[in-house]
């Protein structure tokens, strides 16, 4: 609407200008020709004056041309004009008169007082001068009215489509609001800006839905998790308070099934915590082969324990930006899962990527692996796979792990080592994708 | 026996805090807020204090910021649901000198003011080894020696045995030792610490004899010279 107004005031100023410098410019033309005739008049002896007058008169056939001759008191002397018309002084401004009995046509003087005191009228007829402006009037008019009409046509043509889509987006929009967290915003083939808006908002609603069937999934983990050392509990109390005495290794058992709840809690709070955490707060340049080096160092003893032979791999030095204890963090986890899922015999090998451009700390081991169809769901938050129920600890390391991901932007990704599993954390941003 | 300011504005927390203290052969005082706790501690001698981070009337790190500022040394443990690393940092920065996270183990309590009082006493003292029984732990020279017999201790075992014998007698968690030897403020999971304990224990331990760091059952270490 308001391109439109903008539009049709840009038209009529254009035309305008058009019809004001062409007016000008005919009326200057007919001033100057006016001048250069009584400057050739003016300038002939006084007394020849009136016959130089009519002698012009007789010479223009068309009757097209005034001259006049008055007198200082105004009375006529000579030429076709009896008398000034009133507004019209010697050396003023030209002044356009209507027919007269004399004249029979619209006519526009200057005057001039000669050297003999007399006053020489001069002037021509302006029907054409006004009937091409007229012309010239009427065509932009006309072409005005047609631009304003052919372009409001045109916009409300060419807005019926984005306003349509924007409907609908709108639709869309107040259905989502409305709970229907599967619904996305239409897109075209156009690539063009509600397009790309409604990319962002689909990005987002695809992360929002996510979240939310996590909250849900995780919610039924965490009851799930936490009603079995529970009941477990519960059970060994009711037993103890049958018996007739109390043994310290019963407390002992009890306070061990309490402890797993906690430590679950724990691991739990950990990872809202590092959720709530603000990215960057404590974010410096990390060391990776550091890294990888204190963290094989830290689990050595467990993994000879274990019978798992641990290994530092090819490492080429690199840092990134990061937290260096949470990704340390992230790291241990990977290491104790590999070692606790590849058992007696197996080997764990810690090692950085190839290419310093887009570091990766890759954790590979030749054990059992993760099922291909299980390997997105270990990432999800609070997921726990169905090998996690047989082995002791929170068995939730993974989650760990993705949530210290996800406050890096960094990208935790499960392949098939064939045998075992490669887990990696790449260490580049991921990258919006529309 | 030493007198310990218990300030914590859950009821049930402080009796349960007290309680253990007492079973521990502290003498634990109660104060439920945090303004009035200040003024008891700036008045009363102390050894030790155990703060929650969150209290009405003023907070906990105001609290031990203005002890530290009234040139107070006490060594005062943070008791918080806050376990934030930020979390953790700041209170220790304002003047804190341990970080306990709710919910936590009475004996996990005990054990880390035991340390700190220790910590405290030991103060100002330069040492250049340390001694337990037959063990001893050359500062300077960073190694063992038991009985006469040389022992190479690789950094961390080292570390972990001085953090061990500086609290001898004393159950130490393994949190507690994770965090103070290795610094990490995260669960290590997995009897890890187990391994590194048994580890040093091969090491420093004579064949046959008992050994010198003992296990806590559900708890920890202790470490106890024959």
């Amino acid at each position: 609407m308001l391109y439109g107004l903008v539009f049709a005031l840009g038209t009529v100023a254009l035309l305008g200008m058009v019809y004001l410098q062409s007016a000008v410019y005919l009326t200057h033309r007919v001033d100057g020709i006016l001048n250069t005739e009584a400057d050739a008049l003016a300038s002939s002896p006084p007394q020849e004056a009136s016959q130089r007058i009519d002698a012009a008169l007789a010479l223009d056939g068309e009757k097209t041309s005034v001259f006049a001759l008055l007198s200082p008191t105004g009375a006529w002397i000579a030429g076709n004009l009896q008398a000034a018309p009133p507004g019209l002084s010697p050396g003023g401004r030209p002044v356009e008169i209507a027919p007269t009995p004399s004249f029979h046509a619209n006519a526009r003087l200057i005057a001039r007082t000669l050297p003999s005191g007399d006053e020489l009228v001069v002037g021509r007829d302006v029907n054409q001068l006004r009937e091409i402006r007229w012309i010239i009037a009427s065509a932009l008019i006309w072409s005005g009215i047609l631009i304003i009409l052919v372009g409001l046509a045109c916009g409300t043509a060419l807005s019926i489509g984005p306003l349509r889509r924007l409907r609908t987006l709108q639709a869309a929009g107040r259905d989502i609001a409305g709970g229907n967290l599967k619904r996305r915003m239409p897109t075209s083939s156009r690539h063009d800006e509600l397009d790309m808006f409604a990319g962002t908002v689909n990005y987002m609603m695809d992360e929002v839905e996510r979240l939310m069937s996590e909250v849900k999934g995780s919610t039924d983990t965490i009851a799930h998790d936490l009603r079995t050392p529970l009941t477990r509990a519960r059970a060994q109390l009711h037993r103890l308070g049958q018996g007739p005495t109390i043994q310290p290794e019963d407390i002992a058992r009890v306070t061990a099934e309490i402890d797993e709840v906690l430590e679950r809690f724990r691991a739990l709070l950990r990872i809202s915590e590092l959720e709530a955490r603000e990215r960057h707060a404590s974010f410096a340049r990390a060391e990776l082969t550091g890294i990888v080096d204190q963290v094989v160092d830290l689990y050595q003893p467990l993994a000879e324990a274990k019978g798992v032979k641990l290994s530092v791999g090819e490492r080429r030095w690199a840092t990134v930006e990061a937290d260096p204890k949470l990704l340390f963090e992230a790291v241990s986890n990977l290491v104790d899962n590999a070692i606790k899922f590849t058992g007696e015999g197996g080997a764990v090998e810690v090692r950085l990527g190839h290419d310093p451009a887009r570091p990766e700390i890759i954790v590979q081991d030749n054990g059992p692996g993760i099922p291909a169809g299980e390997r997105t769901a270990v990432l999800q938050r609070f997921y726990r796979g169905e090998r996690h129920r047989l082995t002791s600890g929170s068995g939730l390391g993974l989650s760990i792990v993705t949530a210290i991901m996800r406050l890096h932007g960094f990208e935790l990704v499960l392949r098939d080592a064939h045998p075992g599993l490669e887990a990696v954390i790449a260490c580049r941003t991921q990258e919006l994708a529309f | 026996m030493s007198r310990i300011l218990v300030i914590e504005d859950d009821v049930e927390t402080a009796e349960e805090i007290a309680s253990c203290l007492s079973a521990a052969g502290f003498e634990a005082e109660q104060c439920l807020d945090g303004a009035r706790g200040l003024e008891l501690a700036l008045s009363e001698p102390f050894d030790a204090i155990t703060l929650d981070r969150l209290l009405p009337s003023c907070d906990g790190l105001q609290v031990v910021k203005t002890l530290r500022e009234a040139g107070l040394e006490t060594p005062v443990l943070m008791v918080s649901a806050l376990s934030d690393v930020d979390d953790r940092v700041s209170g220790l920065r304002a003047g804190g000198d341990d970080y306990l996270i709710k919910p936590f183990a009475p004996t996990e309590l005990v054990a880390r003011l035991e340390v700190l009082l220790r910590r405290h006493r030991r103060a100002g003292k330069a040492e250049l080894s340390i001694k337990a029984g037959d063990l001893e732990l050359d500062l300077v020279s960073r190694e063992a020696v038991r009985d006469g017999r040389r022992i190479e201790l690789l950094p961390m075992e080292f570390q972990l045995l001085e953090f061990m014998m500086r609290n001898a007698g004393q159950t130490l968690s393994r949190r507690m030792i994770f965090e103070t030897v290795w610094e990490y403020y995260f669960d290590p999971g997995t009897n890890l610490i187990d391994v590194h304990v048994g580890r040093l224990r091969r090491k420093i331990d004579l064949p046959g004899a008992p050994s010198l760091i003992k296990t806590e059952r559900g708890v920890g270490y202790i470490f106890s010279a024959p």
